[in-house]
């Protein structure tokens, strides 16, 4: 992304004096030979407006704390709290180092020994542009770099009012398409448009290293709705007010599938020739091998991720290749950085793009801190949590599948009879026994390699859950497409699309993540 | 940053001064939690992550007077007593300010005579520290029993959260709740005839509000047990089947249903069910009686007033497949003309008279879901559907039992509860998530039998 007519997020003036108290910590923490001690910081706030047909709302939210940890050799010992006064938290690392000293009494165990990385051994790495040119030449370890996202409108200054006209005139338009399409306004029940604009801040300090980032994470959603049927239309990313403008010809299709919907046939269960839409492809390499690559898990003896990398068995065709990229600052076309992107994680590892799966191959997997250490490979950029109150987990970022050489004009024809499958509904991890849950809020019909715009429900009205083993699918990629995937010139953006989206472990600890990757026709796939 | 520059008397002063304000509600909470992940290292457990947490959520609501018949205005905001005080009331006020609501108002009066509820286990509440290592030992030893399966990973979140609620009415409501989560995670190999080395595991995960909720030993045992079962599995023939769901399935089916017998759905035109109308038309197997009941010991969403400073008690909202009740808060109750009732609480099922084995042979054919892999449940069309992660298939013509993992299954409460039977024997469930401050509870039959519900394998 070019920096022309941009800024970047700054490193907010109020906390550059917590910055140097906790600059303090990491030392102090490192009160035995061996220990490693650090420092993470975060500040999320967020607004949230939105617009439905009965009022406006607005609700304002901060999270705000720090976290004071020391590994030990064997254990990461964490010490959260929200009260940052410089007294609290020297109490606070005391309290700490007094939990590690008790259990170091009680383990008998043999301790593995961790070398901080110093910005020679960071620049060593291959790093986005994005984030090199943000890193100063003479950098040292009490350098306070920052990285800022970059922006051209900035989303915290528009006022309430010019933004909740803006939410009106979705509203508006979303009642002009309806009445357009043949939806009575009595039948048009329920309409929200809703933006989100966050600022968040996070702080990374060691003994060799002192980093912030700055995030402006943006979205917007519209929800329409006639009786209990749904449709949504969202857009988001990392930047500026630009990532989330909407015409009203971008919500024609949403309110077009809310009228079809209302009258929408019950798909019989089967197995069916699919073309999955960006969100749903990016849904399915998550599931598939994103979870199952994710070095807890695998460390935990969780996934067979872990076996398939070692034995090098393949489980997919030649069009398997899944990527992890927490470092995409150009979301395919989109003026903004995808999703669950970020300059580097919350154990303080810059962000870089990895290979997961290669062509059916497994590669190694995504880590934490702890998960690096106990299986025996390389560190990357996927501690994530929750907030500053969760622990640590090794996380996806933006996940996708690479992208292929086919239109999407091409891939409807090649789909023959069979059904577009564009809007997600959830889905489910099974690291271990390699299944794999991906839920479709609904179905088009495809018939002789045409759209017919008749939409199908599950086969009991509700959303339709694709299933199924997971080399099975893989091995059933027929083609994927281009990233600009309506053009038939050669790819300009380097990056496939990754939406909006959100990811839990197994049932909890939700953090943003990436969803997206290139259209994908795979057959034989079981529906129900 | 410098620590409190004032306190909660303080912030009630300034907020009673301000005279732009018809209306607020602070929610103050502090919490402590301690966390610990678990997992096996050749013969015994290794700690991987071993966490406190200290943190405080203090949270004002306010209502301002707009210049426009019968609307108001409406904010909430995270208030930090490390920053100054009157710049974070303006900036609420502000936001308020620039919202519009229909009007309504806080109830008059104080509550009275509130019972004393239990919300937090005493233990717990006593030494968090104490039952941390209790538990941990405890963990170890499920954990390290010699079994078939292979014990993987545990976690233990334990919390203890103190909630003050005050608004301008002149309430003040304190109470406590204890939060517990764990989860086991065992996996089960073996080698197949080819040679081949063959695994799978079982994830089971519980929350509760209080230790003698907790079963520890028990989610371990059945957790391996069924690790135990994961490979001799096969998918589901297609088809439809009466299915037995469990206490966690049913309690989600029916929070969702509940959804739509609330004002707020009325209000917004979400779909609703009014009082007189059948819950499920045309039902006819135990018919369905839900209450809303805040008031059971240890429940996840136990409390004795609102918010708005309305006396919880329990709500009756469907008698025998009959719409009895709805539930609304004072702001939605005024909106739509009917009295503020409760909208706090478990979420509680009448009871059945079966037992489970009558329900595995009610038919030729019978399915018990052992775990859904992730039950996506629609509140609005009342659908719900997952893979199967684990399941038995009661076959009672070749009286055999297979078990079964994959394949998906959906369904419709409006279809599938038509003929739905359920047992005598009730259970108490929690559940708390990060999209929610408060918990969410069921109380009612361990198990259900639903009927017809459609399968793909």
């Amino acid at each position: 992304m070019g920096l022309t007519q941009q800024s970047r997020a700054l490193f907010p003036s109020d906390l550059l004096g917590l910055r140097e108290t906790l600059a303090t910590l990491p030392r102090l923490l490192e009160e035995e030979q061996g220990w490693y001690g650090s420092v993470y910081f975060e500040r999320k706030t967020s607004r949230v407006l939105a617009a439905n047909l009965k009022n406006t709302q607005i609700s304002d939210s901060t999270t705000m704390g720090a976290v004071l940890r020391v590994f030990n050799g064997e254990t990461l010992f964490e010490q959260a709290t929200d009260e940052l006064s410089s007294d609290n938290l020297k109490t606070q690392a005391k309290v700490l180092i007094a939990r590690v000293r008790e259990a170091d009494a009680l383990s008998k165990k043999i301790k593995t020994s961790y070398r901080t990385p110093n910005w020679q051994a960071r620049l060593a790495l291959k790093l986005d542009p994005e984030i090199l040119s943000q890193i100063p030449k003479q950098v040292t370890a009490t350098t306070p770099v920052h990285f800022g996202i970059a922006f051209q409108n900035d989303p915290r200054t528009p006022s309430p009012s010019e933004t909740f006209d803006r939410l009106k005139k979705i509203l508006e338009e979303c009642k002009e398409v309806a009445k357009e399409v043949g939806i009575d306004s009595t039948d048009l029940t329920y309409v929200l448009a809703r933006q989100t604009v966050a600022e968040e801040v996070g702080l990374f300090i060691d003994r060799e290293t002192n980093m912030s980032q700055t995030l402006l994470r943006v979205a917007l959603v519209a929800i329409t709705m006639s009786g209990a049927e749904r449709t949504v239309s969202k857009k988001g990313g990392l930047g500026g007010l630009e990532a989330i403008q909407i015409s009203k010809d971008e919500l024609r299709p949403q309110i077009k599938d809310l009228q079809a919907l209302r009258g929408a046939q019950r798909l019989v269960p089967g197995r069916y020739r699919v073309l999955f839409g960006p969100v749903t492809t990016g849904v399915i390499a998550h599931e598939a091998f994103g979870h199952s690559q994710e070095g807890d898990t695998c460390a935990r003896g969780r996934s067979m991720a872990w076996d398939l990398y070692k034995s090098g068995e393949k489980v997919g065709n030649k069009n398997a290749t899944i990527l992890n990229n927490p470092a995409i600052f150009a979301n395919a076309t989109e003026p903004c950085a995808a999703w669950g992107s970020y300059y580097f994680d919350e154990e303080g590892w810059l962000a870089q793009e990895q290979l997961l799966l290669d062509q059916g191959v497994l590669c190694s997997p995504m880590t934490n801190f702890t998960s690096a250490l106990q299986l025996g490979v390389p560190r990357t950029a996927n501690g994530k949590r929750e907030s500053w109150a969760n622990g640590v987990y090794a996380r996806q970022t933006n996940t996708y599948f690479s992208a292929g050489d086919k239109t999407l004009k091409q891939l409807i024809e090649d789909v023959g009879d069979g059904y577009l499958a564009f809007h997600p509904a959830g889905g489910m991890e099974d690291p271990k026994g390699m299944g794999i849950q991906v839920g479709l809020a609904y179905l088009e019909e495809v018939k002789g390699g045409k759209r017919t715009g008749r939409l199908f429900k599950g086969p009991a009205g509700g959303e339709i859950q694709m299933t199924g083993y997971t080399p099975d699918i893989l091995n059933s990629i027929v083609a994927k497409s281009k990233i600009e995937a309506d053009q038939d010139a050669p790819d300009r953006a380097t990056h496939p699309f990754n939406d909006v989206g959100g990811c839990g472990k197994y049932h909890k600890e939700l953090v943003q993540a990436g969803c997206g990757g290139p259209y994908m026709l795979i057959e034989n796939v079981v529906l129900g | 940053m410098s620590t409190l520059r004032w306190n909660i008397e303080q912030l009630k002063t300034a907020l009673e001064k301000r005279e732009e304000l018809k209306g607020w509600i602070l929610i103050h909470e502090h919490f402590k939690r301690r966390e610990r992940y678990l997992m096996h290292d050749h013969t015994t457990l290794t700690m991987d992550q071993d966490r406190e947490v200290h943190g405080e959520n203090l949270r004002v609501r306010v209502m301002v007077l707009l210049p426009k018949n019968g609307r108001q205005g409406e904010a909430s905001r995270k208030l930090f007593t490390s920053e100054p005080l009157a710049p974070q009331i303006d900036a609420a006020i502000e936001a308020a300010l620039q919202t519009d609501y229909q009007e309504w108002s806080l109830p008059e009066g104080l509550p009275k005579n509130l019972p004393q509820l239990k919300t937090a286990d005493p233990k717990m509440a006593e030494d968090l520290e104490g039952v941390m290592k209790e538990l941990t030992v405890r963990i170890s030893g499920a954990a390290l029993k010699a079994r078939k399966a292979k014990f993987n990973s545990a976690e233990l979140f334990l919390s203890l959260h103190d909630f003050e609620v005050y608004n301008s009415r002149g309430m003040i409501y304190r109470y406590s709740q204890s939060r517990i989560y764990t989860e086991a995670a065992f996996s089960f190999s073996k080698k197949l005839s080819s040679g081949e080395m063959v695994s799978d595991e079982f994830l089971n995960t519980r929350w509760a509000v209080a230790l003698d909720d907790f079963p520890i030993e028990g989610l371990f045992e059945e957790t391996a047990e069924r690790a135990e079962q994961t490979l001799d599995v096969q998918k589901p023939e297609s088809g439809r089947y009466p299915v037995i769901v469990d206490a966690e399935v049913l309690g989600q089916l029916i929070a969702a249903q509940a959804s739509q017998l609330s004002a707020t759905n009325s209000y917004h035109g979400l779909p609703f069910l009014k009082q007189g109308d059948e819950l499920f038309a045309g039902a006819k197997g135990d018919l369905v009686s839900i209450t809303l009941d805040p008031s059971l010991d240890y429940g996840a969403d136990t409390v004795a007033v609102s918010e708005q400073g309305l006396v919880q008690n329990p709500l009756k909202l469907v008698e025998q497949n009959r719409v009895v009740g709805t539930s609304a808060d004072q702001q939605f109750g005024e909106y739509l003309g009917m009295k503020p009732t409760t909208v706090r609480g478990a979420v509680v099922l009448s009871p059945g008279s079966m037992t489970r084995e009558k329900m595995t042979q009610a038919a030729p054919r019978v399915l018990e879901i052992l775990q859904f892999s992730s039950l996506v449940v629609d509140p609005n069309r009342g659908t719900f559907s997952s893979e199967i992660r684990l399941a038995r298939l009661f076959d009672n013509e070749n009286k055999s039992v297979k078990i079964i993992k994959g394949g998906s299954l959906s369904g419709s409460l409006k279809e599938n509860m038509l003929e739905a039977r359920f047992t005598q024997n009730c259970v108490m469930r929690a559940n708390f998530s990060a999209l929610s401050s408060g918990g969410s509870g069921y109380f009612g039959p361990e198990f259900g039998l639903l009927s017809n519900v459609s399968v793909v394998g």
